[in-house]
């Protein structure tokens, strides 16, 4: 089975520091892997290890992108894709120079994302990239079990969890319950340089769309405390609480 | 730690770097435990292993990368950020591995160093003895030659891995003087003491071992009969260097959770921080720690040229521990009373004063400096 794996090179959110104004500090932010896109990496090595096959990984970026697209690799993937873009992309973009990338180095019989990328989590990219490749989408996988023909997904939702079938040709994306990535080792990073990664230019795979979003600002998420100080005996105090939780519409 | 090497070797900072992730992962949250004697550090420390921390240096014709000395020696410092007992475990472990390429038989290098860089094998070095430690010339246990064999008799002491380790490599005298030998387990003629309680380092396991008519195949005799000191020696040179690298990381966590507490902490109306007495501690932590990691570093790249390093190693050593314990001791102070009563506080300083005295003593490697500078300025 051909498997095509799509990482974002990503901001790092865990070292973002946040600037007196609220905004984060990008400027010299650490970037790799997207978080959750290693369990997509994980879960296409699983199922290689299953059924047997190739697995590509794909990003899209600046050339600094080529380190996700390594970790890809030292992970286990066989050979990797990076699409350089002309400045920032937004997903549409994104996903219509994945759909290009993937076609021309194609086809692949599953294309596994991320639920989300783990610094702006818009989540658009997979559904975007089944539209645009025509094939079948099925979101937010916790488990993907191949059958005779086809395969089992079980999708997380929110308060439920939906089975279904589907057959490949097909996009998924999966949550970060699904597995837990592994650490490449040492060596597997050295032999990572070894394995082909292509480069591909958006000028290779045609044009692409306009953008069809724009960011404006980013901000931190402000939660401002209020501070009360309820006094009096244990009882007078916890009925106080309750009552201050109700006003809040806590309780 | 930022990381600087130049851009043709990115894979020093790749390697570096996701060694780092590994231990802030699955090591650093449960440091205090295994100081606690809540966890033991055997499985984490073999998913260190395994994830090939010491295959960095080592040759790649025995499954090593390859990559300079220094590279390691990083990795240390990183680890001893991450837990001290197992970068202290490591260290000793790795030792042994470099003991073994540079006097070992070709046929002892090609059996024993790949296991021990992919960590399918866990080493230990017994060269200390209950009264005998850097005076290895006074060294009490005995290697008879028995036919194919030798006969060990006598006790080690404060041996670091001792009753975890498969191979050991030991000290002990023949007719021709101290010699190397290496000691596969289980033998029935080696048997180990009790974990020693100790002040710090207390993840490691740390006991006496007891040889009593222990036989080894004369084919695990390390190097010549007789130049068991020489070798020890050479191999504690290179062990320093690793040994300051781990107090630099020790002494870079007590410095960074000291940073966060200041900031935080308020007396007077205002953190901690802003006070001018706490900042010149600030001042003096940071110094301190980046010249540490400056000497150790400069130790290694002599080292990765060949030729005599053992003055700057043991300048490295001496001064990262004693370094270290300057540390975290004004950790302990900026901490106030938390810093006393916190064991997540206190267990740097208490780590990091072991290595002042294991691995040769600051007292006698001032001497070794001196010694080796006097002779040097000739």
């Amino acid at each position: 089975m051909k498997i095509a794996v799509c990482v974002k090179h990503a901001v790092d959110e865990t070292e973002l520091k946040m600037g007196s104004d609220g905004r984060p500090i990008l400027e010299g932010a650490i970037a790799r892997i997207s978080t959750f896109d290693k369990n997509a990496v994980e879960e296409a090595l699983r199922l290689k290890a299953a059924l047997g096959g190739e697995i590509a990984a794909f990003t899209v970026g600046t050339p600094e992108a080529r380190k996700t697209a390594k970790e890809a690799l030292a992970m286990g993937a066989d050979r990797g894709t990076l699409v350089v873009a002309d400045g920032d992309v937004d997903s549409l973009q994104t996903a219509n120079l994945i759909a290009a990338a993937l076609k021309k180095t194609g086809p692949f019989d599953m294309i596994i994302c991320s639920e989300g990328a783990s610094d702006t989590y818009t989540g658009q990219v997979p559904p975007m990239l089944a539209e645009l490749l025509g094939v079948p989408y099925v979101g937010y996988a916790r488990k993907i079990e191949p059958l005779a023909q086809g395969f089992r997904i079980e999708r997380s939702l929110e308060d439920t969890v939906e089975t279904v079938e589907a057959q490949t040709p097909l996009v998924i994306s999966v949550v970060s319950e699904i597995n837990e990535p592994r650490y490449p080792t040492l060596i597997q990073i050295m032999q990572a340089s070894k394995k082909p990664l292509e480069e591909l230019k958006e000028s290779d795979l045609g044009a692409k769309p306009v953008a069809s979003a724009r960011v404006t600002s980013v901000m931190a998420q402000v939660s401002s405390r209020k501070h009360v100080m309820i006094e009096g005996s244990p009882e007078e105090a916890a009925q106080k609480l309750v009552e201050a939780l109700s006003r809040e519409g806590v309780l | 730690m930022k990381i600087l090497y130049p851009k043709e070797h990115e894979e020093y900072s790749e390697v570096l770097g996701s060694l780092g992730r590994f231990m802030e992962k699955k090591l650093l949250p449960n440091s205090s435990k295994f100081d606690a004697g809540e966890m033991k550090i055997d499985g984490p420390r073999q998913e260190l292993l395994e994830q090939g921390i010491c295959q960095v240096s080592a040759p790649t014709e025995f499954g090593g990368l390859g990559l300079p000395f220094s590279v390691y020696a990083s990795a240390v410092e990183l680890l001893g950020t991450a837990d001290a007992s197992i970068a202290l475990s490591i260290e000793i472990h790795n030792a042994v591995s470099e003991g073994l390429l540079l006097f070992g038989s070709s046929l002892q290098k090609k059996k024993y160093v790949p296991d021990l860089a992919s960590g399918r094998k866990l080493a230990s070095f017994s060269l200390t003895e209950p009264t005998s430690g850097s005076d290895t010339r006074t060294m009490a246990t005995t290697a008879v030659r028995r036919g194919d064999e030798f006969v060990l008799n006598g006790s080690k002491m404060f041996i670091t891995n001792a009753g975890e380790a498969d191979l050991y490599m030991v000290f002990a005298k023949t007719s021709k003087g101290p010699s190397g030998f290496m000691v596969e387990a289980p033998n029935p003629g080696m048997k180990f003491g009790s974990d020693l309680k100790k002040l710090g380092m207390r993840g490691s396991r740390t006991s006496e071992i007891v040889f009593s008519d222990c036989r080894v195949p004369s084919a695990n005799l390390v190097g010549e009969e007789g130049k068991g000191v020489d070798y020890a020696h050479t191999i504690l040179h290179g062990a320093r260097i690793v040994v300051a690298a781990l107090n630099v990381g020790i002494s870079q966590l007590a410095y960074e959770k000291t940073l966060s507490y200041i900031k935080e902490r308020k007396a007077f109306g205002s953190p901690v921080s802003e006070f001018q007495l706490s900042r010149e501690k600030v001042a003096d932590m940071r110094t301190s720690i980046s010249a540490g990691r400056l000497l150790y570093l400069y130790a290694s790249r002599l080292k990765e040229m060949g030729g005599d390093f053992s003055s700057e190693a043991s300048q490295a050593k001496v001064f990262a521990t004693e370094m270290s314990l300057k540390v975290c001791d004004a950790a302990i102070q900026l901490h106030g009373g938390y810093g006393y009563t916190t064991d997540d506080i206190h267990r740097h300083w208490r780590d990091a004063r072991l290595l002042t005295i294991g691995e040769g003593t600051s007292e006698v490697l001032k001497i070794l400096i001196a010694k080796r500078e006097l002779a040097r300025s000739l």
